[in-house]
């Protein structure tokens, strides 16, 4: 699993960071995602096919 | 005349497509709502919630700093000690009390008003101005006086906080970013406004929802690992903010199948997506367990509510803390005494007399 985003449209909102702490933080400055771990392990899927659900702009993708 | 959304996903799609736009130009309510008789000339520039990208993610992006989950979870021993604080007093009186006044309101309101700044001193009146602003019934008038008088409050605590910035989130924000005093005023009645009214509905009416569901009340009181959960449920339940998001298409365009026309309204229902069967099984019932955790609660998009980490820490404290405290909590009125706020844009209960 390969997972990208389009951080321009990020709104900081923190839900992936929430869902999936191993895989996503958020920027101090802006609150923006940073991707911890770009190709996470099988035991991540779940939790990041719902952050990609539940990211209010949608902006993160499994490639 | 305009388009209501009220299925989950669509909703999704609208409030993430720009191409509804957050500007108030057009602009139309299908119910009379506060603010829609204020020319928008009125409104203060750094109200991000009227705008769309780019300006929007700018302020965005200065405010975000403030609400990530790292911030919000540092205030978790302060919020637990504002709140132990509350039911300090509230215990002390004997007899049936109003939760709303005695807990539900000051809770935010402390919170919030600590967040920004705002003096002790200035809280009630504070409070007083944004009820008229949220009141259905306030006349036109009375609401542009409301403003104003927030306004003169408000241009007092930004000037305070230039003199001589504290370590909350104005003061942060005159020392660290270059925002006019204009700006700062309108984001810090977006804040103040988003921080209160909404907040205050759901730990009201969220303990209503509780006491009128006893098995689910017991569940939660059998197993505080619930409590994330219930919250959810709660917030996807009682979706206070009953009007809006209001959008207005910028563009003729196709979307999911219809012909959308510039300047045409559209109006999501955020209870109604909350309540799509296609969403959520058995969608008018209060289920804890159902991990209602894809709501809309918040909003969606790049709109969705910046403070949900912080609103869904208070929550969870408030309804923990209370019910902890008072095991026998119950109504002090027949459950259908209690009346609901049905011309607010938040939903709520007018009043919650309980004892224990
Ligand atoms: S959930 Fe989406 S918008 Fe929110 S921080 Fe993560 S990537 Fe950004």
């Amino acid at each position: 699993m390969r997972i990208e985003i389009d951080k321009d449209l990020c709104c900081g909102a923190g839900t992936c960071v929430l869902l999936a702490p191993d895989v996503f933080d958020q920027n101090d400055e802006d609150g923006t995602v940073i991707l911890l771990d770009a190709t996470p392990g099988a035991e991540q899927r779940a939790a990041v096919e719902e952050a990609v659900v539940r990211c209010p702009t949608a902006v993160i993708s499994i490639m | 005349m305009g388009r209501l959304v009220t299925g989950l996903q669509t909703a999704r799609t609208v409030l993430g497509d720009t191409r509804f736009s957050s500007l108030p130009a057009g602009k139309r309510s299908p119910v009379k709502v506060p603010g829609s008789e204020l020319s928008t000339d009125a409104l203060p520039p750094g109200m991000f919630v009227n705008m769309d990208p780019p300006e929007h993610t700018r302020y965005r992006r200065l405010l975000s700093k403030h609400f990530t989950i790292r911030r919000v979870r540092e205030l978790r021993p302060r919020i637990q000690e504002m709140t132990d604080r509350l039911l300090d007093e509230m215990e002390s009186a004997d007899g049936p009390v109003d939760l709303v006044q005695a807990f539900a309101k000051p809770l935010p309101t402390l919170v919030t008003s600590e967040l920004l700044g705002l003096p002790e001193t200035d809280r009630a009146q504070f409070g007083q101005h944004v009820d008229v602003l949220f009141s259905l019934s306030s006349s036109g008038e009375e609401m542009q006086q409301s403003m104003m008088g927030l306004g003169g409050m408000l241009h007092a605590l930004i000037a305070a906080a230039r003199k001589d910035p504290g370590p909350d989130i104005l003061g942060r924000l005159t020392v660290e970013t270059d925002l006019t005093d204009e700006e700062l005023l309108g984001i810090t009645i977006v804040l103040l406004i988003a921080g209160l009214e909404t907040t205050t509905n759901m730990l009201a009416l969220g303990t209503y929802a509780l006491l009128r569901h006893p098995e689910q009340l017991a569940a939660l009181r059998a197993d505080w690992s619930l409590m994330d959960d219930a919250v959810e449920e709660l917030l996807r339940y009682l979706s206070v903010v009953q009007i809006g998001p209001i959008r207005v298409a910028a563009e003729d365009f196709e979307f999911e199948g219809q012909s959308i026309r510039k300047g045409e309204v559209v109006t999501v229902s955020l209870p109604a997506a909350n309540r799509d069967p296609l969403g959520f099984d058995d969608p008018d019932s209060l289920d804890i367990r159902r991990g209602a955790t894809r709501h809309v609660a918040f909003g969606s998009g790049p709109h969705q509510c910046m403070g949900h980490h912080l609103a869904r820490l208070e929550l969870s404290i408030g309804y923990e803390s209370l019910l902890r405290r008072f095991p026998r909590l119950e109504l002090a009125v027949p459950a259908e005494e209690v009346g609901t706020r049905e011309m607010m844009v938040t939903y709520g209960v007018l009043g919650l007399p309980v004892r224990w």
